[in-house]
């Protein structure tokens, strides 16, 4: 019986990049950035790294495929280096790999690096890619506002609750965001932003608004792991160690199969009903989350995905300023997707640099009075189709 | 032939027009620095950017063979997509008709469905002629309002409810517009060469030798479907051969336009519409020459009632510059998005593009259905490979569980509708949705199952086609 990874990992370096428009950046710059300052951060040579993963998303749009690219970019001298990719929870994915790495005693130190460069595409949002050749066929080439607009009527329609209702919450969480992202140094968006404006914006996909829609920003985060008594040994006496990380995937159900109503991510559920078992804590234990608020509406559904709302409730509980940063349940104090940027395959680690730096009392104007659980969630594809991740950070003792 | 003689008949007919009716006083007001343009009055159908010839026809076809499953199956249209395609072969997999049927495309005049009918009606087995039209035209010329997009179809069988009692053809190289593959959109000749010539020449001879095989007069036609070469030139006909029926075919070029190949059966539909058992119709096809035929209404034909409502069941509007997009009259910069690669392979198409035209599904063991069908069921408790068996799903009827107008991808016409579809045979499918109307879309509104072009590879010139949601009933047109 698998007994979990519950600190059988510590996080002893973490660096992430400012996100934005980074015209002047490419990959390389974006890599060496994240990886030097998690390196020293860690305070190990970058000789003792003996596996790396490197997580992106969008290989075809830049950065080239295969691992290649991390190796080139910080010459990792002839060891395992490989690619992960699994849509938006590509980041959490390539923790994943290097957690799993050092808990099966397989190496010592391993890096997780989440890179993407977006904006050499020439214009906003993502790119729109094939779906398979056979899918093609069939599928529709919707946009991620457009597949994650989705949730909104069949949420509605399933609590009954007011369109009305329904956008003023979504409103709140890209407020709450921006007044987050406004005090985060790294963040791509750091404008507050008031409510009047955020439910006036040009609409995107209904009814989600172009402030209901995060950043599409070039960015990269890495996290360095290694076992918590090689931590103790290099002077860290109470490490941030991995509590739980899990993945759930769509296997067909929701988008072939006629139960799904289309207003709540099971893999989100599944994900996360792993990772409280894995951490041994449930949802209220948590201090702070940072949760994948691609869209507005997918940070409200998630509330209740991950049991921090009760179901129907979490417009309310929005509006109430449960999730603001000085509300009961603090979400995204970095300014999440929605502010501190969405590169993709970085998104995942960089909700981990915001845990660590929490937990390590790091976040400057940020800092939440006292974190001992944060949570961090992904949700790649669309919600009929998705992978989402789940994981947990504490500290050891 | 005589009245006693030809029992075959038609036993069913289809006409589909797309939702969109230009408003042609909108084209006059658009072209009116110019004095150039056309006829003002009435409305011009308009095709969806993802309709075409193969799309209309088959829609036309649906009505027609609900009864009906026939062996034969010709595609008629002078603005048929491919070049090395059949769209027969096309339109029978759209149908999911046994594949042994014999098919065959008909084109090179927009008299080719009248001639294809006829040669079904002389000849043997269950034949559906289906025909749509698509004709590119410049603006500014008289044909892009006066011509319309549409499709139509007739069923011949051995008992059809429109019996055959006579016909003549007449063949002549005519020439009153030139189109060509060198320039497809029409150039027009002096309409009065076209005026006087045609009638005199070609379309009177024709129905007067016909009215003499059937061995009946003008004077007993009740109701005709004779296809003007130009708006208008119906009084000079009528004057020429006698007949005083009221005249469906004119009817449809006012109310829709002239829908070329796809004219003449739709016009034969309103005729059976509003005839009456023991009525004779006259029906009459141009170009290249002309085809008469005479029927005599001894039984039902169904479908009929159906076109006739389609003439009203639309959306009116006034937007040129949409209209000139739509048509393909000016060709818009979309941007970055719209350059998206759409290459079909040939080997995909060929493993799983029976499927998609066809829209079938396939139902697991345990009865639940599912698209596409897969080698293990998403049945949640399948357990391994699973045989599955074909489940068409374009006529099953459905519901919304989740919609969204996108503005942001890309679309000939925005915006971009989509969202999950419930079938009430237990299937679902992610799917693009069209012909929206003013209201939009909204979840759990029913949706009807419409043939339409998926992807548009424009680089190589090729499409594909899947289904997409519509909404189940269409607007009534305001008078």
């Amino acid at each position: 019986m698998a007994s979990g990874i519950k600190d059988r990992v510590a996080i002893i370096g973490m660096g992430c990049t400012v996100f934005g428009e980074l015209w002047n950046k490419g990959p390389e710059d974006l890599i060496v950035e994240a990886f030097e300052e998690a390196l020293a951060d860690a305070g190990i040579a970058r000789g003792h790294i003996n596996a790396a993963w490197v997580g992106n998303a969008l290989d075809d749009i830049n950065i080239g495929n295969s691992a290649l690219p991390l190796a080139h970019a910080l010459r990792l001298k002839a060891i395992p280096v490989s690619r992960v990719e699994n849509m938006c929870a590509t980041g959490t994915e390539a923790l994943r790999a290097a957690t799993y790495a050092v808990a099966a005693g397989a190496v010592d130190f391993a890096v997780a690096l989440g890179v993407e460069k977006l904006k050499d595409t020439g214009y906003g949002g993502l790119p729109l890619r094939t779906k398979g050749l056979a899918n093609d066929l069939w599928m529709p080439y919707g946009s991620a506002p457009g597949t994650f607009a989705q949730l909104a009527g069949a949420y509605t329609a399933r609590h009954g609750a007011s369109s009305e209702d329904l956008k003023r919450a979504m409103a709140h969480v890209s407020w709450k965001s921006h007044q987050n992202g406004a005090l985060n140094a790294k963040a791509h968006l750091r404008k507050a932003v008031d409510m009047e404006t955020i439910l006036n914006a040009p609409m995107i996909a209904n009814p989600l608004g172009l402030f209901d829609c995060c950043g599409v920003s070039d960015g990269a985060a890495c996290a360095i792991v290694t076992t918590p008594e090689i931590a103790k040994g290099l002077g860290i006496a109470n490490p941030v160690t991995v509590k739980a990380i899990q993945l759930s995937a769509s296997h067909g159900w929701e988008a072939s199969y006629h139960e799904w109503d289309g207003s709540s991510i099971r893999n989100t559920q599944e994900a996360a009903k792993r990772a409280y078992a894995e951490a041994g804590i449930s949802a209220h234990d948590l201090s702070m989350t940072e949760v994948h608020d691609c869209f507005s509406v997918t940070e409200l559904v998630t509330m209740e995905d991950l049991g921090l709302s009760a179901e129907g409730s979490a417009i309310f509980d929005i509006l109430d300023g449960r999730y603001d940063h000085d509300g009961a349940m603090p979400c995204q104090t970095d300014g999440g997707l929605k502010c501190f940027g969405h590169p993709v395959g970085a998104s995942g680690l960089r909700m981990a640099y915001e845990v660590y730096s929490q937990l390590l009392g790091r976040a400057g104007d940020r800092q939440l009075a006292n974190v001992d659980f944060g949570l961090t969630h992904n949700l790649g594809g669309q919600p009929a189709n998705s992978v989402a991740a789940v994981s947990i950070l504490g500290r050891l003792n | 032939m005589g009245q006693d003689t030809g029992k075959r008949g038609i036993a069913s007919v289809g006409g589909y027009l797309p939702l969109l009716r230009l408003d042609r006083s909108a084209a006059s007001k658009g072209l009116q620095f110019s004095g150039l343009g056309g006829r003002n009055a009435g409305y011009r159908t308009t095709a969806g950017w993802d309709e075409d010839a193969l799309t209309m026809a088959a829609e036309a076809s649906r009505h027609a063979t609900s009864t009906v499953a026939p062996t034969r199956i010709c595609f008629a249209s002078t603005s048929s997509p491919f070049i090395e395609r059949g769209h027969a072969s096309m339109l029978l997999e759209a149908l999911a008709l046994p594949a042994n049927a014999r098919t065959i495309d008909v084109s090179g005049n927009r008299r080719c469905a009248v001639s294809a009918l006829l040669d079904a009606l002389l000849g043997q087995g269950d034949t559906l002629i289906a025909s749509g039209e698509k004709r590119p035209v410049r603006a500014g010329s008289a044909f892009h309002t006066a011509w319309g997009d549409g499709g139509s179809a007739a069923v011949v069988t051995d008992d059809g409810g429109a019996a055959l009692i006579g016909y003549a053809s007449l063949a002549r190289d005519y020439v009153d517009l030139y189109s060509s593959r060198e320039h497809p959109t029409p150039y027009a000749y002096e309409e009065r060469f076209v005026k006087e010539t045609a009638t005199r020449d070609v379309i009177a001879p024709t129905i007067k030798a016909a009215l003499a095989d059937a061995g009946v007069t003008s004077a007993d036609i009740a109701h005709a479907a004779i296809c003007e070469p130009l708006p208008g030139m119906w009084r000079d006909i009528s004057k020429a051969t006698g007949i005083t029926a009221p005249n469906h075919a004119s009817d449809l070029s006012a109310a829709a336009g002239d829908l070329g190949a796809a004219h003449p059966l739709f016009a034969l539909a309103l005729a059976l519409d509003a005839a009456q058992p023991g009525d004779i119709i006259l029906l009459a096809g141009f170009g290249s020459g002309c085809d008469t035929l005479i029927f005599k209404v001894i039984g039902a034909v169904a479908g009929a009632a159906k076109a006739r409502a389609a003439l009203t069941q639309g959306l009116i509007f006034a937007d040129y510059l949409r209209f000139l997009s739509l048509t393909g009259t000016i060709d818009l910069d979309w941007g970055i998005r719209s350059e998206f690669e759409q290459k079909t392979q040939a080997t995909v198409l060929e493993r799983y593009g029976r499927d998609m035209i066809g829209f079938i599904g396939g139902r697991d063991t345990r009865g639940n259905v599912q698209f596409p069908k897969s080698r293990i069921p998403v049945r949640p408790d399948a357990d391994g490979p699973e045989p599955m068996e074909d489940m068409r799903l374009a006529d099953v009827p459905a519901k919304l569980v989740s919609v969204t107008a996108d503005r942001l991808n890309f679309t000939p016409d925005p915006p971009f509708w989509f969202g999950l579809v419930q079938f009430e045979n237990g299937a679902r499918v992610m799917m693009e949705f069209t012909d929206a109307d003013a209201d939009g879309f909204k979840v759990g509104d029913s949706v009807a199952m419409r043939l339409r072009i998926k992807s548009h590879d424009k680089r190589r010139g090729f499409r594909t086609y899947f289904w997409k949601a519509a909404p189940a009933l269409r607007p009534i047109m305001e008078a």
